[in-house]
């Protein structure tokens, strides 16, 4: 950042705006003055500006034009809360400019106005237009004549939302990282409550992490005079070791999970216990002209004030419910704004209304602003009585500013859903929180405390309660507390509940800002007979902009109460959902995590310039480049594939072998050590889950391999019946330890002669043995297997020496032809073989029979077996459908998926498998067909996209049907 | 979803540390009808409460365990090894 | 038929072959500059060109070194059989969560009837001794399996190590609830893991051999914006005899 330093004094080169005098609280560095432009106009402040306040400095009134109607908006709360600064920053859209800090050269634009923000074409749409566009008119005024709705739906679309995101991924490509943070207590919020219960937690030993919204903490003490008291507690907090996470915003609440988006962070905070210390919402008053740029909320205007020394305007009219906003008044007149009149819609005003009436300002009691009217901004205020019976004294006063202030609403999202109750309480004309979970507290404005320190000091001690921490002391304390605040509650002033609309004269009435929804859209809702606060939501959108209700929900029940003659605690409010605040989807995507397995080999594969492809979780080679090659390599000379993806579980204990029975259906328990047996695992309701070898290694171990994306399952399968049956079983599962390579074709003796001493001559290594030996000088496991149909051995070595064995047989095959192949010559292989692929060849409904392996079930066991049951129903009856091989006599491999059909083009069954064939020289594949055309020379039509396809079923391996070259 | 469960052998870890093993059902102990063996295979109770279940440690111990868990809140009451729980958590009784 | 397929040790080094066991993240510390010398059989990244700049790194923020070559056994028995085992060689009670340094190993109970023993390099063949020879005089059955190429390491040493973790470890690893010496089985990069606390900000994590290209890759970009980096081995210090015990899982 550059930054121009100022020496005292010294005069500056460019002026960033009007501003007062320096305030007590406020946040500027008056030396240092910070340049960025907003629309293409460049802008100054100091540092310590929002977007919001420089803007405001420099006379700018005018910040968004609203969602429907394109009105324009200036700044109503200056907290985050409303939509109406809503503003790109550097092309993304959606930060709120009255909280983000600016920045040197930073570019702001403005949202939602074409060509520009001070000439919007859209504006039409308010002016001539809202007869086109009552509430839920996208489902009415557009959908005649039907021909034209393309036209319609593109206008829309271009209409509807805020902003343009940027269509190229380079350009809205941010980095947002997440951080676990464990915490003992989270408090949310910073301000005078959240501080204090964050330093009495800490102070007994809890390790708190506190977030808040602005970039220091402070809350309302910040812009009320009372900074003096924040400052100290902060201190007091960081003391203590609380991490403070400022600038921070608490998106929701996950099942004890806070996410906290803070710039570039997304912290995700695991805490036991919860202070909620969010404070109130000032809400706005609902009278026609109510959005026009310079109607504020209070509170917003003291923080341009008071935080950013910037005058909010000349002469201004103020209206209010309660003392909040004569106080206002009084500021506003300290900092030299004139008061043209305050209507106060209490009929009593009390002490504060005599102190500004000495100042000479008029007070009106039992008054409200019913219309504001203005060109680009407010002009004129008009003020009547509440009362509609009261005598009319209605008056205009010409202004610059209409300061309103209709109550505060505990800010409870959050709270809600942490499991937070909520009711309506008619001393405060709001919804006041009621029952909490038990690890969830609420401190200061939120709980409706006005001790703020007590109460927080009260949730704090509370909170490290709750984990074990404290002493005698610090509980009497809290009981003392706990006492005094509930003795304060009884004395609380009851609050006066604005009227649901204070006046509704020729323009707008808005009740919520977001989304246009005016007190007549209500209305009419409620004519149609939505007329249920969820329904009224779901239809007019209410409540479902950026504010998430905290400017609408209250006036939008109110005005519903009103309207079908219910009192608001049977109208209720809608549900508190997650996320609390918008929030780019980009920062909850967070950082990609993409967990790739790689075989101890895949380096070389990558040198030897592998295809690679996914298949599961593992990056395996598809091939090298020439499959029909890679699989006449295995025919004619030898191949090698890293199998290090295959499954592999060590059975082992007195009781393996039976627990093996007990799993499989054939038997196990009488295999030979250094002898191998396929195996199909089923589930109880006789389907097939996953398949693999077994090598038993001695007496109490086996070597179970499973496939390549059934390894995690089939351990988990095993482990769980293991805790059910009482046998003397370990397991461990080995697949990342060992590298696996199956070493197959013709000359394949040759070459381990050439790495090995192990005699593999037929006689010594028959078909199904398993032996361990030095390979190239590292300790293996060879099974003879012939999954590609060749004579083969699958070597198994530690995964550390996978790539010296890899070397090793590529070096000693060289002369014997050998070339790797990747996973797609293994499937025309294995196609050959008609060994089936769990999974593809089968589903989760195939069974051994249906599948064409009734050899594997041995229902003559004498043990119970997983899938028993189920088996010996099917192995009596005739299964619908079954797998079969097929060739083609010419043409191209139908698509895996295609249907097969009957005679009438009748569905059928469908292809699972097919492939070319090099050394058959044609298609062959696997297919699901009914049982009766389950015959060598059966004819059947397979239906390939806009193909038909004449094949012949074959039954029996295509290749090496005997299975002669495989035990030679 | 984002609990936190309480692995009897690792401690407290995020729910998605776990596999879900659905909730605890009985392998019948002798030959069933072929209505029991349906049942058992492809009925479940799905209750909207408190339930009995099998939860894995899969990024950690990898041990199976019971977990009593109210399926409307996600609340876990308690978490045991298999065997602590007797009956209750076996599927053979 | 023994288990010798799994062992590393068991390679033989002859006129036509020199197998050399190699970690599955040998090539990445290769492209970070790591500098390798073959120690115990095994090809380690002893350091990354620098020991000044490697230990100002593991002092100022984090450093991580591929500790792969650790030897990692796996023993299954009863619990009473683990229990004496842990009680004679580790002089400690056997307690989930606790792993106790002693022999030049690591004893890490990981469920009642599952011990996971990490040592180093040169400590694997006395260990592997030590426990065949414990569970060959008991009557009770026993699985001892070495693991040493099924579970890779990466041991996180510096101020910054939490913070690392943190960005790809939902694991509550602050330092009252992961001392020295605890032994924490769960989720690393979102893989099964186990992280262990060997002193005052120093970790060793075990993961899956086949994922650990992806986890440097997770470490590298949790560590870069901290000031992090990778080290070799000889920037770590030797562990200190007995570290205190934790307590508590």
């Amino acid at each position: 950042m550059t930054r121009l330093p100022v020496k005292p004094g010294e005069r500056l080169p460019v002026k960033p705006g009007e501003r007062l005098p320096a305030q007590p609280g406020e946040r500027l560095a008056r030396d240092r003055v910070v340049g960025f432009t907003f629309d293409g106009r460049s802008v100054q402040g100091y540092e310590g500006d929002t977007v919001a306040s420089a803007l405001y400095a420099s006379g700018q009134r005018t910040f968004s034009r609203s969602f429907k109607y394109h009105r324009r908006r200036g700044l109503l709360c200056c907290a985050g809360q409303c939509p109406n600064c809503i503003v790109a920053v550097d092309g993304a859209p959606g930060a709120r400019a009255c909280t983000e800090p600016i920045r040197e050269g930073m570019r702001v634009e403005h949202l939602n106005a074409s060509p520009t923000l001070e000439f919007d074409a859209m504006r039409a749409v308010d002016v001539v237009g809202s007869s086109l566009t009552p509430p839920g008119f996208y489902y009415k005024t557009f959908i005649r004549p039907r021909k034209l709705w393309p036209v319609y739906e593109k206008v829309l679309r271009h209409a509807a939302g805020l902003g343009r995101v940027a269509r190229r991924h380079t350009d809205r490509a941010w980095r947002t990282e997440y951080r676990r943070r464990h915490a003992d207590v989270l408090v949310v919020g910073g301000g005078v409550s959240g501080l204090r219960a964050a330093a009495s937690a800490a102070e007994l030993g809890a390790d708190v992490v506190l977030v808040d919204e602005g970039p220091q903490p402070g809350g309302a003490a910040a812009q009320d005079g009372r900074h003096l008291t924040a400052g100290p507690l902060e201190e007091q907090a960081i003391a203590a070791g609380v991490e403070i996470l400022t600038g921070a915003t608490a998106l929701g609440y996950f099942d004890g999970i806070v996410p906290v988006w803070q710039g570039r962070t997304l912290h995700q905070v695991r805490a036991q216990q919860h202070v909620f210390a969010t404070g109130t919402i000032e809400q706005p008053l609902v009278f026609s002209g109510n959005d026009m740029p310079g109607v504020m909320l209070s509170g917003c205007a003291r923080r341009l004030a008071a935080l950013y020394a910037v005058k909010p305007g000349h002469r201004a009219v103020v209206a209010t419910t309660s003392d909040r906003g004569l106080e206002a008044a009084m500021s506003l007149h300290e900092i030299g704004v004139e008061v043209a009149a305050v209507a106060d819609l209490r009929q009593q005003s009390g002490v504060a209304a005599e102190t500004l009436r000495k100042l000479g300002i008029e007070v009106l009691p039992g008054h409200a602003v019913v219309e504001a009217q203005g060109r680009k901004a407010v002009q004129k205020a008009t003020l009547a009585p509440v009362d509609a019976r009261a005598p009319s004294s209605e008056r205009a006063f010409d202004c610059d500013l209409v300061v309103i202030s209709g109550g505060f609403v505990p800010c409870t999202s959050l709270l809600c859903q942490a499991g937070a109750k909520t009711r309506y309480d008619p001393e405060r004309g709001h919804f006041v929180l009621g029952e909490l979970p038990a690890h969830v507290h609420a401190a200061g404005e939120v709980a409706g405390a006005e001790d703020a320190e007590s109460s927080g000091k009260l949730a704090g001690l509370e909170a490290a309660h709750l984990i074990g921490m404290g002493d005698l002391s610090s509980r009497q304390e809290a009981d003392e507390l706990r006492a005094r605040m509930a003795e304060l509650a009884e004395r609380l002033a009851s609050v006066l509940a604005p009227p649901a609309v204070c006046g509704e004269r020729s323009g707008k009435c808005f009740v919520c800002h977001c989304e246009d929804v005016t007190a007549k859209d209500i209305r009419q809702s409620i004519a149609e007979g939505y007329d249920s606060i969820e329904l009224c939501k779901r239809y007019t959108t209410i409540t479902m902009g950026p504010c998430q209700g905290r400017m609408c929900e209250l006036q939008a029940v109110r005005l519903m109460a009103q309207e079908i003659g219910r009192n608001l605690s049977d109208v209720g409010t809608t549900t508190a959902r997650p996320p609390a605040t918008p929030v780019p989807m980009g920062v909850l995507a967070g950082p990609p995590f993409e967990p790739a397995k790689r075989s101890a080999i895949h380096g070389r594969h990558r040198e030897l310039r592998a295809n690679v492809m996914w298949a599961g979780d593992w990056r395996r080679p598809y091939d090298y480049g020439d499959p029909e090659g890679e699989v006449m390599a295995v025919h004619r000379a030898a191949g090698l594939i890293d199998v290090s993806t295959l499954g592999k579980l060590l059975v082992r204990g007195p009781d393996a072998g039976e627990f093996l029975d007990r799993l499989y259906p054939n038997r196990l328990s009488n295999l030979k050590p250094g002898r191998i047996r396929y195996g199909v695992i089923n589930t109880d309701a006789g389907r097939i889950v996953d398949d693999g070898t077994i090598c038993r290694l001695d007496e109490e171990t086996f070597y179970v391999t499973t496939t390549s994306s059934g390894a995690g399952a089939v351990e988990e399968w095993f482990s769980w019946w293991l805790t059910d049956w009482d046998l003397r079983v370990y397991m461990t599962d080995v697949t990342q330890g060992l590298a696996a390579v199956n070493l197959a074709g013709p000359r394949v003796r040759e070459i381990m002669a050439e790495v090995t001493d192990l005699d593999c001559s037929n006689e010594a290594f028959a078909y199904l043995d398993g032996k361990r030996a030095l390979v190239a000088g590292v300790g293996c496991l060879i099974l003879r297997i012939g999954f590609v149909g060749e004579l083969g051995y699958e070597i198994h070595c530690p995964a550390a020496h996978g790539e010296h064995l890899w070397d090793a047989l590529l070096e000693a095959g060289a002369p014997f032809g050998i070339r790797p192949f990747g996973l797609e010559p293994q499937r025309v292989l294995r196609l050959q073989k008609m060994h089936i692929l769990v999974g593809q060849d089968t589903d989760s409904e195939s069974t051994p029979f249906a599948a064409a392996m009734p050899w594997i079930v041995k229902l003559d066991k004498e043990e119970d077996f997983i899938g028993r049951w189920a088996l010996e129903r099917y192995s009596s009856d005739t299964p619908a459908t079954t797998l079969v091989g097929f060739t083609l006599a010419d043409g191209q491999a139908p698509t895996e998926g295609a249907v097969v059909l009957d005679g009438a083009h009748a569905p059928i069954g469908q292809v699972t498998s097919s492939r070319f064939s090099p050394v058959l020289g044609r298609v062959i594949g696997m297919a699901w067909v009914p049982a009766g055309l389950a015959s060598d020379g059966e004819r059947v039509t397979i239906a390939d996209q806009d193909r038909t396809l004449r094949a012949e079923v074959r039954t029996k391996p295509f290749y090496d049907p005997e299975g002669e070259v495989l035990r030679s | 979803m984002s609990f936190v469960l309480r692995c009897p052998n690792c401690g407290p870890r995020e729910v998605t540390d776990f596999g879900f093993g659905g909730e605890v059902i009985r392998r019948p102990r002798f030959r069933p009808s072929f209505r029991e063996l349906n049942s058992y295979n492809y009925f479940r109770v799905n209750v909207a409460g408190v339930q009995r279940e099998w939860w894995f440690h899969r990024s950690g111990c990898r041990a199976w365990f019971i977990a009593e868990r109210d399926t409307t809140t996600n609340e876990v009451l308690f978490t045991a090894r298999p065997h602590e729980v007797g009956a209750e958590g076996n599927r053979d009784q | 038929m023994s288990l010798g397929f799994l062992d590393v040790e068991a390679a033989v080094k002859s006129e036509r072959f020199s197998p050399v066991a190699r970690s599955p993240m040998e090539r990445l510390a290769r492209a970070a500059g790591g500098q390798f010398e073959i120690r115990d059989g095994w090809a380690v990244a002893v350091s990354y060109g620098s020991a000044e700049r490697e230990a100002e790194t593991v002092t100022r923020a984090a450093g991580w070194a591929d500790t792969s070559h650790l030897g990692k056994l796996e023993l299954q028995a009863e619990p009473e059989l683990l229990e004496a085992i842990v009680a004679s060689n580790a002089s400690a009670p056997f307690e989930l969560g606790c792993a106790h340094r002693a022999a030049g190993a690591w004893w890490c109970p990981l469920a009642p009837s599952r011990l996971l023993v990490v040592c180093d390099p040169g400590r694997l063949a006395p260990v592997r001794g030590l426990l065949e020879q414990a569970v060959g005089a008991s009557d009770v059955p026993g699985s001892l399996v070495d693991v040493t190429t099924v579970l890779a390491a990466l041991t996180i040493v510096g101020p910054a190590a939490r913070e690392m973790f943190a960005r790809f470890c939902a694991i509550d690893l602050r330092a009252g609830a992961t001392p020295p010496g605890a032994v924490r089985p769960g989720s690393v990069a979102r893989q099964p893991g186990v992280v262990l606390c060997e002193g005052e900000d120093r970790f060793t994590m075990l993961f899956g051999w086949a994922v650990a290209e992806y986890v440097w890759r997770q470490v590298d970009e949790a560590g870069r914006h901290l000031g992090a980096g990778p080290v070799g081995v000889d920037a770590l210090r030797p562990l200190a005899a007995p570290v205190e015990v934790s307590s508590g899982a």
